[in-house]
């Protein structure tokens, strides 16, 4: 909304400044975005919230301004011009629907002069980016800024019969509006018609054909109120806007709509000559005044200040609204109608608040309550996200809504379950994502190409899928992992590819450390590997296959992923940890080092250990492995240390050595291991 | 400064040293940059022409006798032994050690956010992202075909009437309050979705952190005392902030809140659009209407709620100018956090 200094001054004896001004109403909620001096004016333009109709005028913020500054506001009440009914038949005007229009007038002026307008109301118009046209839909224009209420001339001899309804369109009805464009209509939208067709779509545009054109002599002058909705999904649906529809949709005043028409007349008469012939108003003729008692007490207990009697009174007063003391400490506030914003008590204090000013409001301190029985994660999953970092992984946030595309690209089946989004801004906003890997594949793709050698990277979010008639939406964890981890050892740098294992370990390091204390990784086929925690499946590792590789362009490099169901996972944290006392005997360890074929498992290995291994035996596990160099292909080199120990006294090599025979001979025998 | 003055500083300076520090310190105050040294070079061209190459030939000598003498004198304290003889190593070396990984910044400005906040006495809830269109809106007194909607443009799924992605987080105040009697002292952050067009400061997905607090006797003013103190934590104890009157149709009274301009101290700059405050989060004591869909009875309880967009804050707190950065999650970004 864009409103000048001088056009104030119509309203208000303005000593203030506008640079001065416009900290004032920014101040109050009226925020504005700039101020610009032109042509001996200074013009403000305000951004006006929503619930603020009436914000929407000169008038409107002149008041604003009364209230801020103390200057008292000049209203002039228009005058009912007295009627020459001769010479013109009267105009027929009905309303099929009150709910759709509450309210309609019409005026008619005969014998009007259509020219250019007066330089200063063309000059008015410009300062606040109006185009002029001529002089009565000028003064049309003019008064919808001044007053708020928008207003609409017809030329009363283009309407078929002198009779205007107000009714819904018929389905597949056009019209051409002033701006040259045809619109086909339906009964969603309220029109203007004439005997035969539309003339306007009401309240959001006029008709090409009855507009005031040079050659317009008489006029029919409609000031109404519209249903607010009715225009809004008007002007959705012909995805039309307008200063008139503006207003409308966020809600005129009859008061302003009697006096803007009057007001406009006025002006007519003054401009464009022409004789007032005839007027109509149907519908509503009350102005509504609500009344709202408001407890001062009330106003201290929500805002945490005590403000005096006299400057609540004042401040509403200056803001149009009439104030009387009820009962004892109670004030009735009777609301105007160009408030219907005002409703309750509590949209009192904001008022007084906002005038009185936030600032002068103290700051303290509540004495916050803790909530009784709330947990979240949020502190478990921090944890989480802490030790991954901590073992190099580096924390991506993608967006959780995805294209097919990218879907399919990563190898991912899609046909059922997806959740679509119906009013998507681009094909990358399809659907919510059923998965957190075909993100991080993006993202790991993107930092291959940007020369990274190295890829170790999380994400912890929401994953989501259809089911019947609800949405499932639950928490994941996934990692990708990609590339050569170079780093300094004190013997020189090492470059350790990236495999299998060390996925798993990162994993493991992961449940080790939230204390799950069983779980497993079940192989299911050439590229999956299950992650089963707590007998339950809970995610999988994955080695991706060369077709996803080709479709991102990752060449000669392997990728592995994991996605774990963050629910499950969390199911199986043991917060239950209890300490094991330290041995305190020495144990003996011996080592076993070997050299097996590359099918022979690790786990049967240690079992059979274990198994012979009992009663002494502690812990048996692999500590170091080897290929290549010495050893042939398709086999392994194994070194598996065994450690022996007794709780309650030293153990001696006699009491051992039978024990660790019999497992290698057991190794020897079972797997037809040599052992070295 | 006169030469023979440093010269016998230099030669007093030079007859203490013990230590490889001590020749380090004694190298910068005469060698480095801002050394006597260059103070005596610095001070040729306001000499006479005459005098200069002498001078000039003086100084370069001075120079040369004390780059001379570090040089020996260094070799002579290195031989004597020491830890880095003893350890086989020069200390200008990389030390070993295995890479972190980061947390993202949005994960970072929400953990600290949160701590200040739990350091108060809130407690952290999250909700679903796939909200229903009451929790959303008409719970939050929004309602249906209203231009106040306008300012939370919204993603719809397809084949679930009534379901949509949360445009903010406030529908957790809903969920919460529902579910939980009061007291009530909450603190919300999460993901939420508005179709905006993607550019350097619009996404059609962003973080949000929601708070609110409800009890017998929650006021204006302790909302301003609460917030003043978390933008004192978070930016600084010299941060100025400001309440602005605005709209929302979930609070009453509302307000904006601004604060003093991070880049330019409130002097104004391009970050701040030359008016020397940032507009960071709305707040408001929570409207009559929330409290009566949620069952409250509102005339026994009082709260406030506020909001803030987490991009924004940690563009203002890093210096980030592009909020894309934040999703593209290229590891040279990553790693700077």
């Amino acid at each position: 909304m864009k409103v000048t200094y001088n056009w104030l001054k119509d309203f208000l004896n303005l000593k203030i400044p506008p640079v001065e001004l416009a900290e004032k109403l920014t101040m109050a909620g009226l925020e504005v975005v700039s101020l610009e001096g032109i042509a001996g004016d200074f013009v403000f333009e305000i951004e006006i919230t929503s619930n603020r109709p009436d914000w929407l005028s000169v008038l409107g913020i002149a008041r604003e301004v009364s209230a801020l500054t103390g200057a008292e506001l000049k209203i002039i009440n228009p005058k009912e011009p007295k009627l020459k009914t001769r010479g013109l038949s009267p105009i027929k005007i009905s309303v099929l629907d009150k709910k759709d229009c509450p309210f309609y007038s019409g005026r008619v002026i005969s014998d009007i002069k259509v020219g250019p307008s007066p330089e200063w109301l063309k000059n008015r118009l410009e300062l606040l980016g109006c185009r002029s046209v001529n002089n009565i839909v000028d003064i049309t224009n003019y008064i919808l800024f001044e007053s708020g209420q928008p207003l609409h001339a017809f030329d009363l001899d283009k309407l078929s019969m002198r009779q205007v309804c107000v009714r819904r369109a018929k389905l597949n009805e056009k019209i051409i509006t002033i701006d040259g464009q045809q619109r086909s209509l339906d009964p969603e939208i309220l029109v203007i018609a004439d005997k035969d067709k539309p003339v306007a779509i009401a309240g959001i545009m006029g008709g090409a054909e009855t507009e005031v054109t040079a050659g317009t002599r008489n006029i029919l002058l409609e000031s109404a109120v519209f249903n607010p909705i009715l225009v809004r999904r008007g002007r959705q649906k012909l995805g039309l806007q307008s200063e008139s529809a503006y207003r409308f949709e966020r809600g005129v005043s009859l008061g302003a709509a009697l006096s803007a028409s009057l007001s406009a007349t006025g002006l007519i008469l003054k401009s464009a000559s022409g004789k007032p012939c005839g007027y109509k108003g149907l519908g509503i003729s009350k102005l509504t005044n609500p009344v709202i008692n408001l407890d001062p007490a009330y106003l201290s207990r929500v805002l945490g200040t005590v403000i005096p009697i006299l400057k609540i009174k004042q401040i509403l007063s200056k803001l149009g609204l009439q104030v009387k003391a009820k009962a004892k400490n109670i004030l009735a506030v009777k609301v105007p109608d160009f408030r219907p914003d005002l409703k309750l008590p509590v949209d009192l204090v904001e008022e007084i608040a906002r005038i009185y000013g936030y600032e002068k409001i103290p700051q303290t301190l509540p004495a916050v309550r803790p909530s009784e029985g709330i947990f979240d994660e949020k502190e478990v999953v921090s944890g989480i996200k802490n030790t991954l970092c901590s073992l190099g992984l580096h924390e991506v946030i993608t967006y959780s809504l995805v294209d097919r595309a990218l879907l399919a690209k990563s190898g991912i089946k899609t046909s059922a379950g997806l959740v679509e989004i119906s009013n998507p801004l681009s094909c990358e906003q399809e659907v919510l994502r059923p998965t957190l890997i075909a993100s991080l594949i993006r993202c790991l793709a993107y930092n291959l190409d940007q020369q990274q050698e190295y890829v170790s990277i999380f994400e912890i979010a929401n994953v989501f899928s259809g089911q019947d008639n609800s949405v499932q939406e639950e928490p994941a964890l996934a990692i990708a992992l990609c590339g050569a981890n170079s780093f300094l050892t004190g013997q020189g740098l090492i470059k350790d590819s990236i495999c299998l294992l060390h996925l798993k370990g990162i994993l493991e390091a992961l449940f080790n450390k939230l204390g799950v204390n069983s779980f497993d990784f079940l192989p299911q086929d050439e590229n999956k590997i299950n992650i089963i925690i707590g007998q339950k499946q809970a995610g999988f590792m994955l080695d991706l296959s060369p077709q996803v590789l080709g479709s991102f362009d990752i060449k000669n490099r392997q990728v592995f992923l994991a996605q774990i169901n963050l629910k499950e996972l969390l199911n199986c944290i043991n917060s239950g940890k209890k300490f094991l006392s330290i041995p305190r005997y020495p144990a003996i360890t011996r080592d076993i080092s070997f050299v097996i074929k590359d099918d022979l498992a690790v786990k049967d290995l240690l079992m059979a250990i274990e198994e012979k291994g009992a009663p002494l035996l502690r812990a048996a596990k692999v500590v170091d492995y080897y290929q290549g160099k010495q050893i042939p292909d398709g086999f392994k080199g194994l070194t598996i240390s065994c450690v022996y120990r007794l709780d309650g006294r030293t153990l001696t090599e006699e009491e051992v050595v039978p024990l660790h025979n019999a497992a290698c001979s057991l190794l020897e025998e079972r797997f037809g291991i040599k052992l070295r | 400064m006169d030469i023979n003055l440093v010269q016998e500083k230099i030669e007093n300076d030079l007859a203490g040293i013990a230590s490889l520090q001590a020749l380090e310190e004694v190298r910068v105050k005469y060698l480095g940059r801002k050394g006597l040294i260059a103070e005596l070079t610095g001070s040729i061209p306001a000499l006479p022409v005459e005098q200069r190459v002498a001078f000039g030939k003086e100084v370069n000598a001075l120079k040369n006798k004390l780059l001379n003498f570090i040089g020996e004198k260094g070799k002579a304290l290195k031989a004597k032994g020491g830890i880095l003889k003893k350890n086989n190593l020069d200390i200008g070396m990389p030390g070993i050690a295995r890479e972190l990984g980061s947390i993202h910044p949005i994960t970072r400005i929400i953990d600290e956010i949160c701590t200040i906040f739990n350091r108060m006495g809130f407690s952290v809830v999250q909700g679903p992202e796939v909200e229903t269109e009451y929790n959303n809106f008409t719970g939050l007194n929004i309602p249906l075909e209203h231009p106040s909607r306008d300012a939370f443009d919204t993603f719809y799924l397809k084949n679930y009437s009534k379901l949509l992605l949360r445009s903010h987080t406030s529908p957790v105040q809903v969920r919460a309050m529902k579910a939980h009697k009061p007291p009530l002292a909450i603190i919300v952050p999460g993901r939420v979705y508005r179709p905006d067009a993607v550019d350097a400061s619009h996404l059609f997905m962003f973080h949000q952190i929601e708070g609110f607090l409800v009890d017998t006797n929650i006021r204006f003013s302790d909302l301003k005392g609460i917030l003043g103190l978390f933008a004192k934590n978070v930016f600084g104890q010299d941060i100025k902030m400001r309440f602005r009157p605005h709209f929302f149709p979930f609070t009453e009274p509302s307000a904006e809140v601004d604060i003093s301009c991070i880049i330019c101290k409130g002097k104004g700059c391009s970050v701040c659009g030359r008016k020397g405050w940032l507009e960071i989060l709305g707040c408001g004591m929570i409207h009559p209407n929330v409290f009566k869909q949620v069952g409250y009875d509102a005339k026994k309880y009082t709260g406030f709620a506020f909001g803030m967009g987490i991009e924004r804050i940690a563009m203002l707190k890093y210096g980030i100018n592009d909020i894309r950065l934040f999703f593209e999650n290229d590891l040279r970004f990553l790693k700077q956090f």
